[in-house]
Parts: structure tokens; sequence; C-alpha cells
């Protein structure tokens, strides 16, 4: 990993996110804002539909970074969100992660840029996160 | 919109929480993440750090609507990971609200302890809109 260098491309990753993986995902974080379940209550937020958690699109993202670098070695993570995911009931949505070096630290630690897309969309921007390689 | 007056205030810590193999398999496995249970994700620690916070959701006072939420940054700061067997307790602190064109920008910061020590900081940030 001592050959990384500055803008290197170093993943490259694509999910599919269904409702169920929502359902699972609030069971798992006691997150149960309906927003994420039921159209009814997206659309009556003012949504266009069911989207994911933040925090869903956020943990696949750092899904995608701990598969690369090993393991769950990320000490930084910080995120925006951008524009929601939107998750059709049939189908899902699609999210694609990439990332690229964008610093290299001291103390073995890679800060990694994130670029996180549904749709054709930037879904989470900015997103970062530093890895502890090695 | 909500009470600007709680800027600074921080909620009493909560009641330490030993964290479980099972508990941290479960929410890896949720986001498809493979896991021995042995390392939490990197973002674990929302299942611990929104229930912390959302004493505000339930505090009249505070005036905070959650059907008008969106969730706008999130951030991790680990000192290192959680593992089972740690009894994490959190500490709600109330960072800053920022009123723009008459909705409220809501930052909390929470601390992450195990028996004191520092193990994480996790800082929420939420878009509250306002009545217009």
């Amino acid at each position: 990993m001592t050959s990384l260098a500055v803008g290197d491309e170093v993943l490259d990753a694509v999910f599919t996110v269904t409702r169920a993986d929502l359902v699972a995902y609030a069971d798992a974080s006691g997150d149960q804002n309906p927003i994420h379940q039921d159209d009814a209550a997206a659309v009556a937020a003012g949504l266009p539909g069911v989207i994911a958690h933040g925090m869903y699109t956020m943990g696949l993202a750092a899904r995608a970074v701990s598969e690369w670098a090993g393991g769950d070695v990320v000490t930084d993570y910080t995120v925006r969100f951008a524009k929601p995911v939107v998750v059709p009931a049939e189908g899902g949505a699609e999210v694609r992660v990439t990332g690229a070096v964008r610093k290299l630290l001291d103390g073995g630690l890679v800060e990694i840029n994130l670029t996180v897309t549904s749709g054709g969309e930037k879904v989470l921007a900015p997103a970062r996160a530093t890895v502890r390689l090695g | 919109m909500l009470n600007t007056s709680y800027v600074g205030r921080t909620l009493p810590a909560t009641e330490p929480h030993v964290v479980t193999a099972e508990e941290i398999g479960g929410f890896a496995a949720a986001l498809g993440t493979k896991s021995d249970g042995a390392v939490a994700p990197a973002t674990f620690l929302v299942s611990h750090t929104l229930p912390a916070s959302n004493r505000l959701v339930d505090d009249p006072d505070f005036g905070l609507d959650f059907t008008r939420v969106l969730h706008r940054e999130q951030r991790f700061a680990h000192v290192r990971p959680v593992r089972p067997g740690d009894a994490i307790s959190c500490l709600v602190h109330v960072e800053s609200i920022k009123t723009v064109a008459g909705n409220d920008v809501l930052t909390t910061r929470t601390e992450v302890t195990v028996e004191g020590e520092p193990v994480s900081t996790v800082w929420t940030t939420l878009f509250v809109r306002g009545d217009a």
C-alpha cells in the first residue's frame, strides 16, 4: 500500500438498494422514520417516494472502503447528504461508490475522496474517509 | 423554530450500554458488510448516538419536529474501533443552531466514551424545515 499516490483510483463498487434492505437497516439501526419505508409518508414530507436512510448510503460507502482496505479501519469519515437516494418498490436503486486517494498522511493514514452516485447524481458530496492501512 | 437557548447545552450522559458481537454483526449484515462481529463498522455508533439525540425530539421546549427534518451532514472521528464488551456512553452537546431563510440547521456533537476514555466523536447536522 506504500505505493499509493495522490489521485490513484482505488475502489469502484456498485450496490443495489431495495426496500427490503431499508427495512432491515431500520431494524438494525433503530431509525424507523417512515419516509424510508412508506411512500405516503415520503410524499407527505415533500419527497418523490421512499428514500434510503442517509446513514444507509453512508454505511454502504463505508462498506466499499472496508472491502478495499481489508477491514473496518476507518478513523475519520465525513459526508454531506447532497441528494436523496429514491428507492422504487420494484427493482430498487443503484448506488455506485468510487474512491481516489486525496492525501497521504503520517502514520500510515490515507484520506480517500469518495464519489457516491445514484441515477447519475451525486448523493453524498463531499464524502471523505481516512483509513489506516497496514 | 428551534429554541436557540439550547446551544451549548449538554444532555445527561446515557447509561453505559455493553456492545455485543451479535449487535455489531446485525448492523454489519444490514449493510451487507462481511463481519465476524469483532470490530464495529465505521457508522455503527449511529445506532446509539441517534437514540441519545432523540431525547431532544422528545423535549417539547426544544421544538424539534422530526417530520420536518432532513439529515444534512454526518461525521465520525474514531479514536479506536468499538468492540464487543465495550460499555459505551453517549454525551450529546448541542453545538450550534443556524437559522437560514426561516429554516434551522442544527449540529450536535456526541462524545462516545468507554469507562470515561474517549472512543469516538460523532457530529450530526440536521436541516429543519421552517413553517414557510
